[in-house]
């Protein structure tokens, strides 16, 4: 910034009437389009391969156009892709900045063609030409130039000799058909036993979990052995004896659970040793009042009016539910 | 520090504890469905080889529109082998719907083939006026075909066969050493009201 202002003014005093016309061609510029060489500089057309193009074939082309920064394509004015000529479509079109330099913008166009000619002997042929058009991103001005597109050959080549070797039956100048390609079920097989053993896995600890078969005797699942024996006691027809027998399983659930026999006394520590089960303190008091009923008392049917069975089939069902809550790691 | 992540492993384990029994038993539900789901992919994609085969074998199969993209392309090359173009044309369009492009090319090269048949067989009984139209349409087909697939090797060679056909066939070897015509468009009667890219 600092030499600039040192330099002297490059602009020459200009005279009123001049700069009356200069002032005036600025006006004209936002109306008129200001002539291309002003803000275009040279158009490049580049390919990488514009020759020994088959029917079909695609083909690629960047066209650099160097503009004074400011200025943009505009999106309108760019070609569309669709049927350029009888043997050419264009397929796909974008453009992109490039670099800036010395005040001018390389704008990049890249194009893709494809051609359609039949050609019977190389020959050449014309992309044809168009125009882009640029505008200047200022604000309040609408400057435009256009920039001009030259055609541009390529070299299109036959695929047979001109002239085949006659046949008996016409259709075997065509290509046979290729096989029918077939479903490939080797992806969705291998998915299938991919989620079979996930589901077989999911299984297995969900099995172990509930001790279920392999897992009845786990030790860490006493309570769910006790449910399970409750839950059969609680179909049988002979209801007195079934109720001893769902007292003896819960019974049996505490102590393997404890390690020790529980009495009713032994409550309390029961709890102390094993606070997962203190929601189920009044249950287990209840259970541990119908026990000594049943077992030692006068007369057996009390318990069972007092505690009635779904009472316990809850209780025990709360209790393994619990214990599957307190050692879900669960130690074998 | 310490504290925090004490209590932040503590929220982890409740958190835990409440997702692990309904995540005991998804898992396995989750398994199975997703293994029963597959395993009707793969009895879908081993009936469809199969019908795939008897077509291919000249026994006729009947195809719905929603079937696999590749039956559906095995049954329009079975029509269009039998020049029943009429029935192919609703799986053409299932295809254009379903398939890939490589897929929907094969289907306009069957499409090509069967009218450039058509156009050989007027030829050969000396019509040269109805063959025209018929080596258009071959040619829109084959057009198709490398729009969709330009490496399409069937589409190309095809189509410069049906694009010499009318100028090589009537008389043959007249034009030869000639130099060709750079317009073909004074040649082929292209069909008027036909949109571009629609059959």
């Amino acid at each position: 910034m600092r030499t600039r202002a040192i330099e002297p003014p490059r602009v020459p005093r200009e005279s009123p009437v001049v700069a009356m016309a200069g002032l005036l061609s600025v006006l004209l510029s936002g109306l008129l389009p200001l002539p291309a060489e002003a803000q275009i500089g040279a158009v490049v057309v580049r390919s990488p391969r514009p020759f020994g193009l088959f029917v079909g074939d695609r083909f690629g082309a960047t066209v650099e156009i160097e503009a004074v920064d400011g200025f943009a394509p505009q999106a309108a004015s760019l070609p569309k892709p669709g049927p350029l000529t009888y043997w050419l479509d264009l397929t796909a079109v974008s453009v992109a900045p490039g670099p800036a330099r010395d005040g001018n913008r390389l704008w990049r166009l890249s194009l893709t063609y494809q051609t359609f000619y039949a050609a019977l002997d190389v020959r050449r042929l014309d992309v044809p030409a168009f125009t882009v058009t640029f505008a200047s991103e200022a604000p309040r001005a609408t400057t435009s130039a256009v920039a001009e597109v030259p055609s541009w050959p390529i070299g299109v080549s036959p695929l047979r000799e001109i002239q085949p070797p006659p046949v008996a039956d016409p259709v075997e100048y065509l290509r046979p058909e290729s096989p029918n390609p077939r479903r490939d079920p080797a992806l969705p097989g291998a998915l299938a036993w991919a989620f079979a053993g996930l589901g077989l896995a999911g299984l297995l600890a969900l099995a172990r979990d509930r001790a279920w078969w392999p897992f009845r005797h786990r030790p860490a699942r006493a309570f769910a052995a006790a449910w399970r024996q409750v839950r059969r006691q609680a179909v049988r027809r002979d209801a007195e004896a079934a109720y001893r027998e769902a007292l003896l399983a819960l019974h049996r659930g505490l102590d393997r659970t404890d390690g020790r026999r529980v009495m009713g006394e032994d409550l309390a520590g029961f709890l102390v040793r094993h606070p997962a089960y203190a929601a189920l303190t009044q249950p287990l008091d209840r259970f541990f009042r119908a026990s000594r009923e049943v077992f030692f008392g006068r007369d057996p049917s009390l318990a069972q009016r007092d505690w009635p069975m779904p009472d316990l089939v809850a209780t025990a069902r709360r209790l393994a539910a619990a214990e599957r809550a307190a050692n879900a790691g669960g130690h074998s | 520090m310490t504290a925090t992540r004490r209590s932040l492993a503590r929220v982890l384990r409740r958190a835990w504890g409440a997702v692990r029994p309904a995540l005991l038993v998804a898992l396995p539900l989750a398994g199975a469905a997703g293994a029963l789901a597959c395993s009707g992919l793969v009895w879908r994609d081993g009936s469809a080889n199969r019908a795939i085969a008897a077509l291919e074998a000249g026994h006729d199969r009947p195809v719905a529109a929603d079937a696999v993209p590749e039956l559906l392309l095995a049954r329009i090359r079975f029509l269009a082998a039998r020049e029943r173009l009429d029935e192919a044309e609703p799986l053409i369009a299932a295809l254009d719907g379903s398939g890939s492009p490589a897929l929907r090319a094969l289907a306009q090269i069957a499409l090509g083939n069967a009218r450039l048949r058509q156009a050989f067989a007027k030829l050969e009984a000396g019509d040269l006026e109805p063959a025209t139209p018929l080596v258009g349409l071959a040619r829109q087909a084959y057009r198709r075909a490398l729009t969709l697939r330009p490496e399409a090797w069937d589409a190309k060679f095809n189509l410069d066969v049906a694009s010499r056909l009318v100028r090589d066939f009537p008389e043959r070897g007249r034009e030869q050493g000639e130099e060709m015509p750079a317009d073909p468009k004074k040649i082929w009667t292209d069909i008027p009201g036909q949109p571009r890219g629609l059959p």
